[in-house]
This record gives C-alpha cells, sequence and structure tokens, in this order.
C-alpha cells in the first residue's frame, strides 16, 4: 500500500479519523459529531454563498426540508427515516429553481432578501400546519426497528456518517475548483458584467450552484433530524441555523475550500464553551456574539481567517504547503 | 361596518409602513445598498420612546423628538464606522454588515429588555373617535395620520430644498455631484441619519398605538422590503403608496384568514412581486 | 459583411443617447468610433456588445441578428469586447483570467489552460501569469482584459479605450499588439480618444456627436471634417448633456 504524502489534507483527513478513539467520551463525541454537522452545512452554503457569491441569509430552508422530511416519512407512513432523504432533496431542488429563476436576475440583494422572507415563510407556515405536527415537531423511531432506522446508542457511528459525507462534499468542491464549472463562479463573484462578455451564462451557473449547495444541506438537515430523532420549525428553519452557516463559513473563509472546516474548528467549540457557561441565557448572548463577530469579518476581513492568514504567513511556508 | 373599520386600521398602520420604508428606499435610491438591520432601527424607536416615558415621564413630542433624533445620530455613526467602508467592498461583506448589525441590535435588545410584549402605559392620545359608525382609536389615528404628514414632509425635502437635491445629486450621479462641489460622503452620512431617524420616529409612532417586543424589528425589516419593493427602489411617493396598499392588505388577511397570516401575506406577497414584478408598482422594468 | 448596424438608436426616457446610427464592418477591417465625451459612441458601443437593448434599429452579426441577444450570446457568437475602466477578475490570477476567457470554446481544464497560457505569451504578460489581477497597473490590466478575451477566439473585437492613460512606450507596445492581433483575422472597432491610435491602427473611422453619427470616411479626411471640428471644439454644443453610460 503506497503511504499517502503527508500533507495538511492528510493530516487532516488522519485527524478527524482518530478523533474519536482518543477523545471517546460522550461530550467529546458530541461535540465531534455537532462540528461535523456544522462542517457539512457551511460547506454546502459556501458553493452559492462563499464561491459564487450570492449571500444567502436563509439557508435554513432547505435545511429544514430536509430535516422534515425523513421524519415526515416515518410519521405518515412508518418508513424508514432514510428513504425520506431524498425527498428532502427533490424539495430542496424545486425552492431553489423557484427562487434563483426570478432573484439571479436582479441584484444580489434580491436574492438574500428573498431568502430570509421565504426561510421565515416556511417556518411560520410549518408552525400552523398540522401535517407536520405544527408547533410541536416531528419524533423519530423511539427504539430502533432495524438497523436502518439508524437509532445509535452512541453517537460513534453518526460521527462517522456524517465525515463520510463531509469528505465528498470537500472532494466535489475540490474539484469543482479545478474545472470548467468552479471558474465561472468565481468568475461571477468576482465580476458578472465582465464574466457575461465572456460567454459565462451568468443565469445557468447561478442555479446550478445554489442547486448543489440546496442539495448538500438538504442532506445536512436529513442527517441533523435522523440523528437527534426530532425536529420542529425552530431548529429546522429558524434563523439560528441560517445564521450559523453563514457566519462559520465567512469567519474562516467565505470561497474557500477548507474555510468553513476552519470556521466550525473555531466556532463550535466557542459556542459550546458559551453555552456551558450562561447556560439557558446563553441562545441570547450567542446571538449577540455571532452578530458582532459578523459585522467585524464584515468590516475588517470579509475573506475570512483564511484570507487573514494568506496575507501573515511567510510566503515559502504557504507555497510549500499549498495543495 | 366592521370591514370598513379594518381597512381604516390597516391604512393608519400601512402609513407608518410608508413611514419607515422611505427611510430604505432613500438609501437604496442613493447607493443600492439595503439596510437589513433597518428593521431593528424602527423596533429602538420604540425603545427609545419606552425609556423617555419611564425614566422623563416625557409625553409624545418629547419621545417622537428623542426617538427621531437619537435614531439619526446612530445612522449616522454607522454610516461613519461601518458603511461607508463596505461599500466599497464585495456583496458579501455589503450584505453581511447590516446582517450582522441586526442581530447584534435585535440580541441586545433582547437582553436588555426580554423577549415580552411592551406598550407604553396611558398617554393624552387615547379614547375613540367615532366617525360615521366606524371606530378608530385615537392612538392608531394620530400615528397614522402623522406618519403620512411626515412622508410627505420628506418627500418635499428632497424635492424642494436645497439639501434634498444635493442628496438626489449624489444618488444620481457621484461624479457630477463632486464636481459641483457636493460632498458624497456628507450626504451619505446625512441620508443614514434621516434614514434611521425616519425609522425612529416611526417607532415612536408606532409605540404610541401597537405593543411590541424586540422580536417587530424582523418584521418590520421585511415589510420594508416589500414595501420599498412594491413601490420602486428609490421613490417616497412610491413608498407611501405601497404602505398604505401593505397594510391594507394585511389587516384585511388577518380579518379574513386569521391572524396568523398577518406575517404569512407580508412574505408571501413579497416573493409573488419577485416572480411577477421585480420592479415595482412605479419601476421600470 | 460581418457587422452591420442600421439604424440605431437608444433613448433613456425622452433622452436619446444614439440616433440612427449606422455602422458596416467587413471582416478583415479596423474601425475607429471617435467623438467627444457624452457623444453617445459608448452607448452604441455597448448596443453592439450587447450590454443595452437598443431602442430602435437593428444589428446584424454574421448573418445573426444580434439586436436583442444577451452578451453571453454576442460572446459566443464570436463578438469580444473590453471595458472602458477594466473589469478584470481581481482575486483571481492572471491565468485565471484568461482561463475564463479560453473556457468558452475549451470545456476542459487543460485545455483551456494551455491555451490561456499561449494567449498570456501572446499579449506579454508572461512574468505575470500568476500574479493576481489586482497587483496590476492600469496598463496591464487593459492588456489583461485583452488577453482574455482574445482566449475567447472571437471574430470581431470590441476594444472600449484600451489604450487610454499608456506612455509612449506603453503605447507602441499596444498598438503592435493590436496589430498582432488584427493579423491574425480579427476584426477591430475601437473606441478611442488617442488620436495616434485612430490614425495608426484604422483603416475607417466614424464620429460621433450628440448620438448622431456626424462624419465617416478615412482617419484623415474625418480628422478635418468641420462638422467633427465644431463638435470637439465645442460650438453648437451648448446643451448640457448627462453622461452616456
Amino acid at each position: 500500500m503506497k503511504i499517502p504524502a503527508v500533507t495538511p489534507t492528510t493530516l487532516l483527513a488522519a485527524g478527524l479519523l482518530i478523533y474519536p478513539l482518543i477523545f471517546s467520551g460522550p461530550f467529546y463525541l458530541d461535540i465531534g459529531v455537532t462540528f461535523l454537522l456544522a462542517a457539512i452545512s457551511a460547506s454546502a452554503w459556501n458553493i452559492v454563498g462563499g464561491y459564487t457569491g450570492q449571500v444567502s441569509v436563509g439557508h435554513a430552508m432547505f435545511f429544514g426540508l430536509g430535516a422534515y422530511a425523513p421524519l415526515l416519512c416515518y410519521t405518515l407512513f412508518q418508513w424508514a427515516p432514510i428513504a425520506g432523504i431524498p425527498f428532502g432533496i427533490v424539495f430542496s431542488i424545486v425552492l431553489a429553481v423557484l427562487i434563483g429563476i426570478p432573484t439571479f436576475r436582479l441584484t444580489g440583494h434580491y436574492f438574500s432578501m428573498a431568502t430570509i422572507a421565504v426561510a421565515e415563510l416556511i417556518r411560520i407556515y410549518f408552525g400552523t400546519w398540522d401535517l407536520v405536527g405544527a408547533a410541536i415537531g416531528l419524533q423519530g423511531p423511539a427504539t430502533a426497528r432495524g438497523w436502518w432506522d439508524l437509532t445509535f446508542r452512541s453517537e460513534l457511528p453518526y460521527y462517522y456518517i456524517f465525515l463520510a459525507v463531509l469528505a465528498v462534499l470537500l472532494r466535489l468542491t475540490f474539484l469543482i475548483e479545478r474545472r470548467r464549472f468552479g471558474y465561472y463562479l468565481r468568475a461571477i463573484k468576482a465580476g458578472e458584467r465582465a464574466a457575461r462578455s465572456l460567454g459565462v451564462p451568468v443565469q445557468q451557473i447561478k442555479i446550478k450552484a445554489l442547486i448543489l449547495s440546496a442539495v448538500f444541506t438538504s442532506l445536512a438537515g436529513s442527517l441533523y433530524s435522523v440523528k437527534t430523532g426530532f425536529i420542529d420549525p425552530e431548529s429546522g428553519f429558524g434563523i439560528l441555523v441560517s445564521v450559523q452557516m453563514v457566519i462559520i463559513a465567512a469567519l474562516g473563509g467565505a470561497g474557500k475550500l477548507y474555510g468553513p472546516l476552519v470556521g466550525a474548528l473555531i466556532l463550535i467549540p466557542l459556542q459550546t464553551a458559551t453555552n456551558t457557561w450562561f447556560g439557558g441565557g446563553g441562545t441570547g448572548l450567542t446571538f449577540i456574539l455571532y452578530g458582532g463577530i459578523i459585522v467585524l469579518i464584515a468590516r475588517y476581513e470579509p475573506g475570512g481567517l483564511f484570507e487573514l492568514w494568506e496575507r501573515i504567513a511567510p510566503r515559502g511556508w504557504r507555497r510549500k504547503n499549498a495543495s | 361596518m366592521l370591514l370598513l373599520q379594518v381597512i381604516v386600521g390597516g391604512l393608519l398602520l400601512g402609513a407608518i409602513y410608508a413611514l419607515f420604508s422611505s427611510g430604505l428606499t432613500l438609501i437604496w435610491g442613493m447607493m443600492n445598498f439595503i439596510n437589513f438591520a433597518h428593521g431593528e432601527f424602527v423596533m429602538l424607536g420604540m425603545y427609545v420612546s419606552l425609556l423617555v416615558v419611564m425614566w422623563l415621564g416625557g409625553g409624545p413630542a418629547a419621545f417622537g423628538f428623542a426617538a427621531a433624533f437619537s435614531l439619526f445620530v446612530l445612522g449616522v455613526f454607522v454610516y461613519l464606522s461601518l458603511i461607508r467602508y463596505v461599500l466599497r467592498g464585495p456583496m458579501l461583506s455589503q450584505i453581511l454588515s447590516t446582517f450582522g448589525l441586526a442581530l447584534l441590535l435585535r440580541y441586545t435588545a433582547f437582553w436588555i429588555f426580554s423577549a415580552n410584549f411592551v406598550s407604553l402605559p396611558q398617554t393624552s392620545l387615547s379614547g375613540t373617535l367615532n366617525v360615521g359608525g366606524v371606530l378608530m382609536p385615537v392612538p392608531q389615528l394620530v400615528a397614522g395620520v402623522i406618519a403620512i404628514l411626515l412622508t410627505i414632509g420628506l418627500h418635499l425635502m428632497l424635492t424642494r430644498t436645497k439639501v434634498g437635491s444635493q442628496l438626489l445629486a449624489v444618488s444620481e450621479d457621484r461624479g457630477a455631484a463632486m464636481l459641483m462641489g457636493i460632498r458624497p460622503d456628507r450626504m451619505q452620512a446625512l441620508a443614514w441619519g434621516l434614514s434611521a431617524g425616519a425609522a425612529g420616529i416611526a417607532g415612536a409612532l408606532m409605540a404610541i398605538a401597537y405593543p411590541w417586543s424586540p422580536s417587530v424589528g424582523e418584521t418590520f425589516g421585511l415589510t420594508a422590503f416589500v414595501v420599498v419593493a412594491l413601490g420602486g427602489f428609490g421613490s417616497v411617493p412610491g413608498a407611501l403608496l405601497a404602505g398604505l396598499i401593505i397594510g391594507l392588505i394585511q389587516a384585511l388577511s388577518a380579518f379574513w384568514f386569521g391572524p396568523i397570516y398577518k406575517d404569512i401575506i407580508v412574505y408571501a406577497l413579497f416573493v409573488a412581486l419577485l416572480w411577477l414584478r421585480p420592479q415595482g408598482l412605479m419601476g421600470k422594468a | 459583411m460581418l457587422l452591420e448596424a442600421h439604424k440605431v438608436s437608444k433613448a433613456f426616457g425622452s433622452f436619446f443617447a444614439v440616433r440612427e446610427a449606422d455602422l458596416s464592418v467587413d471582416e478583415g477591417e479596423i474601425v475607429g468610433l471617435i467623438g467627444p465625451n457624452g457623444a453617445g459612441k459608448s452607448t452604441f458601443f455597448n448596443c453592439l456588445a450587447g450590454d443595452t437593448v437598443p431602442t430602435e434599429g437593428k444589428i446584424v452579426f454574421a448573418g445573426h441578428d444580434m439586436t436583442d441577444a444577451s452578451p453571453e450570446a454576442h460572446a459566443r457568437a464570436g463578438i469580444g469586447r473590453t471595458f472602458q475602466v477594466p473589469a478584470t477578475f481581481e482575486d483571481m490570477t492572471v491565468l485565471e483570467n484568461v482561463m475564463v476567457g479560453a473556457y468558452l470554446r475549451h470545456p476542459h481544464h487543460n485545455d483551456a489552460r494551455d491555451l490561456a497560457r499561449q494567449t498570456i505569451e501572446l499579449t506579454g504578460l508572461r512574468t505575470q501569469t500568476d500574479l493576481p489581477a489586482r497587483s496590476l497597473g492600469t496598463p496591464g490590466r487593459k492588456r489583461l482584459e485583452i488577453a482574455r478575451v482574445l482566449a475567447t477566439a472571437p471574430r470581431l473585437m470590441l476594444l472600449d479605450e484600451s489604450l487610454a492613460g499608456l506612455t509612449p512606450t506603453e503605447l507602441k507596445e499596444a498598438i503592435g499588439l493590436v496589430r498582432k492581433i488584427h493579423e491574425k483575422g480579427v476584426t477591430i472597432v475601437i473606441v478611442e480618444h488617442v488620436m495616434e491610435v485612430i490614425m495608426t491602427l484604422a483603416r475607417r473611422v466614424l464620429a460621433f456627436n450628440q448620438g448622431h453619427v456626424i462624419a465617416s470616411g478615412k482617419p484623415e479626411e474625418v480628422v478635418r471634417d468641420e462638422a467633427v471640428i465644431d463638435a470637439y471644439l465645442g460650438r453648437g454644443r451648448h446643451t448640457h448633456r448627462r453622461r452616456s453610460t
């Protein structure tokens, strides 16, 4: 077996693989799982928000659809929740197209506003819709009927499932970066008018990016509700879900492959810490903190920590480690 | 009769929407920028009013002025410390800047004032007028009428005064305005002050007539988007008309379908607008 | 007739930025557009490039009606353009910028990259290949724009003041570059203020003023045309016009 070269990527992969073996207590495992989920969502957001520059602040709409679908299929038809995952994805794709087509013709603000409006619309509506449990929400199987229910006692299996999904998403993003699609995404972000003049089919590309992003965000939502066994309008479509994706990606580096990962690495432990210290009032203060961080990022370092690193780190060290 | 009452109520609320939305449309028209924290400015205006009443025992005139003034200052401050830097930057930072600001303001308010709904103690404006069988609560009536007057006043200020034409000059053609000796930076700061001030005083008017909590900022922000989108970005008269229409639609929806639909209808209207007529009622395609 | 614009008008409200302008360009020509600021040449240019849709008139390219066509469709058909204020992709390297252009005809990464490298070589940008576009000065950016659009293999190139603001040496190089591109078979329409460029490169010139084409013909003739001199010097140009974009 050929031993892979030691690069930051392989170190990262190795680290993530053995993390649960070293930090095996339920508390650490939970942080690990939360971290992975956050990294997946933020990396999915990154495709349309970071690379293409179309800032969605209501991405929870896809997360929520993905989260509700499995539990809805279980509640209505007694299916295994994972059977519901494709439905979440399909609904998310439809929603992405419905939003993208009218708004991508207009300036970026319309898209951003539309994402807030639609996410809120769905959240409020689901809160009144009895089919999906209204304000109470839905639950998954209490005990496993078979392996397919994915109700594990320990979080360890979830950890590796989520890790696999993250790996697939990052690999896909990596491939995109090096192909025409990725170049076109970045061109759109850098200058739509110029991109058009070079033949870039801007409208089409934006919609494709949104669809791709929606698919993985939906998947993240599905993973979340399958693991937690519970979903309600707030945890599915709430603004915290949208904000978290944005801030994690923006903090680490929007438009960079590992940006969301870096952001999650910092923010998830931070969030866990503030929740522990501030207890119940934690969520309110968390938002204040998030708001402040977002403003600072916007004002001083829109490229996130990655860009900061690129500016500060000595050139030689960086070039040696360029992947 | 009840229907007529609902209609009047909707229009009066819509007038306040028109007032604060004018502020948003002014900024958009001038610098192609959407302030995602605009709803929070309205919300702050409401709390300033509360504080003035509670601590200083002031009446409507006092807290109206206080709200307008404090928000004006805040608007200028936000422009000078944040907005003018992100204007030159990528779209991501433009959108994140006021979005983050909105979170900051909203949750700080939650932290300080809690999530409970509050309302102003009885002011000198109370009671209900009976106009030809239609019952109109005095607070709502006064708030709505003043809002319309102020909105018209804003429009007149922009179109008839020297300062107003300077503001418009900068939004039309920055370069030309500079050549005429107008300082765009100053005008933009002023615009932010006016925009926030309009929001603040709209908040004070709102506070006279309706209860609120820190959560209203988000709803007002979205309402303002819809009004501005419907009325045409940059048009204050458009905002006036659109605000009244939105208020009306909201009242009728709540009346016919239930109070839950009050917010849903606004968001749904926005989405429909994007699909069917993004340039608004008064805009050009 | 490679490009034919027939009675093209563009109105913004009641203001006509361009009024019944005609232009025909044969394959292999270099045509210049001159005129004072606000004369309408940039707006006309944008109509040709698909950035603006004319209010009236028709534009036909290689037999296809391009009047309503999008900028992307223009690029695919073989019309490329540069921008008056260079619109390079600042955060991307020179190579990446040119690759975006190259990808139009070469969807595969390696082919696009090879073509981009060749184009960079041709346009003299080799030493800056891996530098971010923002590190280039304005002349470098203009050159990058030309390289980028060249990579789309256009039949017709619309150059919007791409040679403005250059030092005499840079100007000579730039003129040489345009000649090289022309020799490869690209037809060129160039908007320029710099007279040297017009006189040395253009075989034919159109002069604009207040939205009209006021003169057309050989550069030496047009430059001496009375109406053109009037337009530049200000006689009969008293109405204050908004800057046409």
